[in-house]
């Protein structure tokens, strides 16, 4: 009873079943496969429902102070849970209770605790970076594939000798008890949406391109900027839909989207300097609460064009020019903008179907599916086998840090 | 669906709505069964196809109405609209329509009903007519196009004969003559 309990992932739903399960007393293995915890959600600024700033977690009273610090004390403090980043699980193998994995941590070229982030070898070398402020562990990051003389400069001179650029990557097998899926998801990069010209010009992004640009630890310090020239962008177009609701790419709803592009629209409208603001919809879905957004958004004097986009042109100076056909009108409108966004769809991340493969589980347009469709158990997928957060189809942090805690309940359950 | 009674007393308002009972219901199954019909009840509406449409902009139905009214019965006014015979079938409503409705093919499939009722376009007739006779729509009479891009004024191998007896056998033959 005493094998620790594996978490795949660790985005906020995996962080969040980590933390609670370790809180009880049970052993945790968090694997990321990543170089920073977090997740998605790790530059989003605010966030719904509650509009505050990603930043701090005003809601999670309990564990009061800033993101970052949740994090730290949450991963690096809490003796019941260790952390492998930058992991792939290989194979998993064995009896429910019993599982044995075998997974590889990838090389640590920099010591996660040692590193005191003084900057110096961001100085020295192009190799190293720093992920985001907001990273955890609070390290840099280092790029083989970069090395030069600078890198090799910077391993002898850090002052706490936290870089080790000969660090090899370790196999290892461990045996754990339940094994927790919450492996997210991957915004569509909708390249193939051949209509929206996507990767074809610099000023046509997506919406998590677009919480990038306007989160406060950006290049431009949260300034609405075109990632064409880096200048202030005023007129703003955004496109629902992609990739979501249709045969030809996902069918399902991405659920989120709706809201996430509202939240932006109001920021934008809000928040900035005459930013003007249209968005293309076929549908406004803001379930239950979150309609709200949508009329804050109408009164903040969001452009709502009911219709879809017939035609997206470049002009010389990197602004679009983009044709609208207006179903309610009935009449085609062009538009001339800095930024073209896409509301892409939230699909299932990489290696999700050799995970459900091998664990022999169930999926639902490639995301996990619940092992009995009928019960009000969502979150249990398999024996000995659970799932939460968008590892299950797309969801907001608060519907994922929810299904976290029901996982951790239903453990607490099995361990009676 | 039964007729309503016609109600007593001046209108309550001055707008003059589609009465539904007069809808053909039955229109939606029949589009339906046709072979390109299989996901017309799919639509949701969304207008793409009409984004996509290249000519639409000078419709007076739309593609997406003209489906629309496919699903609401309205059969004469699709099989009588232009806008099938304008339709240039260049298929980019149907590429693009995120429910997999083949709003190009099932605008053939109009045509053709309309066609069996004679409700045909007069320059659509006259464009039979011209296969019929000379076996193709567009006879190359100018040797001097074919000359100035160097080339033997005749197409090499190009013939009509038996296209033309082919097409008597057909639609297109009892077309022309039902339309003269
Ligand atoms: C533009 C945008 C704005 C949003 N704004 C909000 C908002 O304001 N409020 C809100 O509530 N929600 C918001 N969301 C949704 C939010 O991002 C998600 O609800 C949340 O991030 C889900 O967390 P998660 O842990 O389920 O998944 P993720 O954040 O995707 O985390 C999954 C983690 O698992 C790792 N992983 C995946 N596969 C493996 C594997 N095989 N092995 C090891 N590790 C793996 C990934 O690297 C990742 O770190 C927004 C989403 C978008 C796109
Ligand atoms: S020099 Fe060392 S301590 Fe400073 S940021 Fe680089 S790795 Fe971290
Ligand atoms: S949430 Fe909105 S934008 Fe996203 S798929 Fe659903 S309807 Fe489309
Ligand atoms: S694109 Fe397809 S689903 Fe959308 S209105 Fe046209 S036919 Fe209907
Ligand atoms: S096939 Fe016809 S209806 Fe469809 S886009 Fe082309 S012209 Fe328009």
């Amino acid at each position: 009873m005493s094998n620790p309990v594996l978490v795949i992932g660790a985005g906020v739903a995996g962080m969040t079943a980590a933390v609670e399960l370790a809180d009880s007393g049970i052993k945790a293995i968090l694997v990321e496969r990543k170089e920073t915890v977090g997740g998605n959600a790790l530059d989003l600024y605010k966030a719904f429902p509650t509009d505050d700033c990603f930043y701090c977690f005003e809601g999670n009273r309990w564990r009061p102070g800033i993101r970052k610090c949740f994090y730290r004390s949450a991963l690096i403090d809490q003796p019941n849970i260790t952390l492998k980043m930058n992991s792939e699980i290989d194979e998993i193998s064995g009896a429910p209770g019993q599982f044995k994995v075998k997974l590889t941590k990838g090389p640590e070229y920099i010591h996660p605790r040692k590193c005191t982030m003084c900057g110096l070898c961001l100085e020295k070398s192009k190799a190293f970076h720093l992920l985001s402020p907001q990273c955890q562990p609070q390290a840099v990051v280092f790029n083989p594939e970069k090395t030069d003389d600078g890198a090799k400069q910077a391993e002898e001179e850090c002052p706490t000798k936290a870089i080790n650029l000969n660090a090899q990557p370790v196999e290892e097998t461990i045996q754990v008890s339940d094994i927790i899926i919450a492996t997210g998801y991957h915004e569509l990069q909708p390249i193939n949406v051949d209509e929206y010209k996507y990767g074809k010009y610099p000023n046509i992004i997506t919406q998590l391109e677009l919480a990038k640009i306007i989160d406060p630890n950006s290049d431009s310090g949260g300034v609405l900027v075109r990632p064409s020239d880096g200048k202030p962008a005023k007129r703003v177009m955004m496109v629902q839909c992609v990739g979501s609701r249709d045969e030809n790419y996902y069918p399902y709803c991405s659920k989120i989207c709706c809201i996430f592009a509202l939240k932006h629209a109001s920021i934008l409208t809000q928040e900035r300097d005459d930013v003007r603001v249209s968005v293309v919809y076929m549908d406004i879905r803001t379930y239950e609460r979150y309609e709200r957004y949508y009329r804050r958004s109408r009164e903040s004097g969001v452009e709502f064009l009911r219709g879809r986009v017939s035609l997206v042109q470049p002009r010389e100076d990197d602004t679009l020019d983009i044709t609208v056909y207006d179903s309610l009108l009935n009449k085609y409108l062009k538009f001339t903008v800095d930024l073209f966004v896409l509301s892409s769809a939230l699909e299932p991340p990489e290696g999700m179907d050799k995970l459900i493969e091998t664990l022999g589980i169930k999926s639902a347009s490639g995301f996990v599916a619940a092992a009995d469709p009928a019960s009000e158990d969502e979150v249990v997928i398999g024996d000995h086998i659970y799932a939460c957060g968008t590892a299950l189809g797309p969801a907001e942090v608060p519907e994922s840090v929810t299904q976290a805690r029901a996982v951790v309940s239903k453990i607490l359950q099995s361990r009676k | 669906m039964a007729e309503t009674k016609e109600p007593a007393g001046p209108p309550v308002t001055l707008t003059e709505p589609i009465e539904m009972s007069k809808l053909d219901v039955k229109f939606r199954e029949e589009i339906h069964s046709m072979p390109n019909g299989e996901e017309l009840s799919a639509c949701f509406a969304c207008s793409t196809c009409t984004a996509a449409c290249p000519i639409a902009n000078i419709w007076k139905y739309k593609p997406h109405q003209l489906i629309r009214m496919i699903l609401l019965g309205m059969r004469d006014e699709v099989l009588s609209s232009d806008e099938i015979w304008l339709c240039l079938t260049c298929f980019q409503c149907q590429e693009r329509c995120p429910q997999k409705v083949r709003v190009t093919d099932i605008f053939f499939d109009c045509k053709n009903l309309a066609a069996e009722e004679g409700k045909i376009p007069a320059n659509i007739i006259g464009l039979a007519k011209e296969l019929l006779e000379k076996g193709q729509l567009y006879t190359v009479t100018a040797d001097w196009e074919r000359e100035d891009m160097g080339l033997e004024p005749e197409v090499p191998g190009l013939s009509v004969d038996a296209l033309k007896n082919i097409l008597k056998e057909t639609r297109t033959n009892k077309i022309v003559d039902s339309g003269e």
